[in-house]
């Protein structure tokens, strides 16, 4: 087999490749449509207050928000994203939040989760924010003391939940 | 006596390409936002090191090595095991490739293809990581689809790199020096 005909099957593997992953999270989110309620599109993260569903967050309203960015300390890179802050405030409004209400950001899959209260999310200085991870999935971050690496950061974000004291 | 497929100077040569991995993943920070753009160094090292060593399986040892100095800095976003595979996954894809296109690195269209490749099989890994622990789906509808064009040009720019340092370190006379020396 000649050089020219073993770049094009290579070629042809990279289109299977993509292909697939595509097909697969394709499905994936035909999956989660059809389990998940109407008004939480796939791959929206659920907000939950005092354990009742009020809204999801969703890609569309991102345009809405303020990017935000910080670089982080540890290795350097830059996280940027959107203000949790800003995500809560647009879908609860500030009457609904309390500087003592705690916010729990978790993820399931990573068995995950980091509680702060209101006062120290809506603090700018902290930076709490969500970072847009490289296979499109939310992670937490932040330059709060203690929760300022990456051991600590939630990745795959998919439940925000707010308890009022 | 049985002559050992690799020198002890080619493991140590190895050896060396993989903690350039490293030190390049740590040290060199770019300013681009995209996933994937570290493979424009990482695919070049792995390409230069595959025609140092100009034997199957050098790349192999290159990942596998990069792979566990990697996971025991704490390297990486998703845990030990996770980097480990990642980095380890680069090197013997970057075989295969070496081995199917039967290919020399110093042609640039063989350096394209096993940079494209080798980067895929670190974001295929991180991919299939995802689904087996269920991850959930991507927030943004698109985001697969943007990180893997990300790694495919990355991948690609990489293998370009380390082509064109071949292509350099021919001119210097560095093959021909390592010739001599053995």
């Amino acid at each position: 087999m000649d050089q020219k005909k073993r770049l094009l099957i290579a070629g042809a593997i990279l289109l299977v490749i993509l292909g697939v992953v595509l097909g697969v999270d394709y499905l994936q989110r035909q999956n989660a449509a059809t389990q998940a309620p109407a008004n939480m599109p796939p791959g929206s993260i659920p907000i939950y207050v005092d354990g009742n569903f009020v809204g999801s967050f969703i890609p569309d309203d991102l345009n809405q928000l303020p990017a935000v960015s910080f670089v982080d300390a540890e290795e350097g890179k830059t996280q940027d994203g959107w203000l949790l802050r800003d995500v809560l405030l647009l879908y609860l409004g500030e009457d609904n939040l309390q500087d003592r209400s705690q916010v729990t950001v978790s993820s399931s899959s990573r068995e995950k989760s980091k509680t702060f209260s209101w006062a120290e999310v809506e603090d700018h200085q902290n930076m709490v924010m969500f970072d847009l991870s490289g296979r499109g999935t939310l992670k937490l971050v932040s330059v709060v003391p203690g929760f300022d690496i990456r051991d600590s950061w939630i990745q795959d974000v998919d439940k925000i939940e707010i308890t009022s004291p | 006596m049985k002559q050992r497929y690799f020198s002890t100077f080619q493991l140590i040569l190895l050896a060396l390409f993989s903690a350039l991995i490293i030190v390049a993943k740590i040290a060199l920070r770019t300013p681009l936002q995209l996933s994937g753009h570290s493979g424009l160094f990482w695919m070049a090292i792995i390409i230069v090191g595959a025609r140092v060593v100009p034997k199957l399986g050098a790349s192999s040892i290159i990942g596998v090595t990069s792979g566990l100095l990697a996971s025991f800095m704490g390297l990486g976003d998703f845990g030990a095991l996770n980097t480990f595979i990642s980095y380890a996954i680069v090197g013997v894809v970057s075989d295969l490739m070496l081995w199917i296109l039967r290919g020399d690195t110093e042609n640039m269209v063989v350096a394209i293809s096993v940079g494209v490749f080798g980067h895929l099989g670190k974001f295929l890994t991180k991919w299939l990581f995802g689904i087996i622990t269920g991850a959930p789906i991507g927030f943004v509808a698109l985001g697969l689809l943007k990180a893997f064009i990300s790694y495919v040009i990355f991948g690609a720019l990489g293998g370009i790199l380390g082509w064109l340092t071949l292509k350099a370190l021919k001119r210097a006379g560095f093959f021909a020096y390592m010739a001599e020396k053995r």
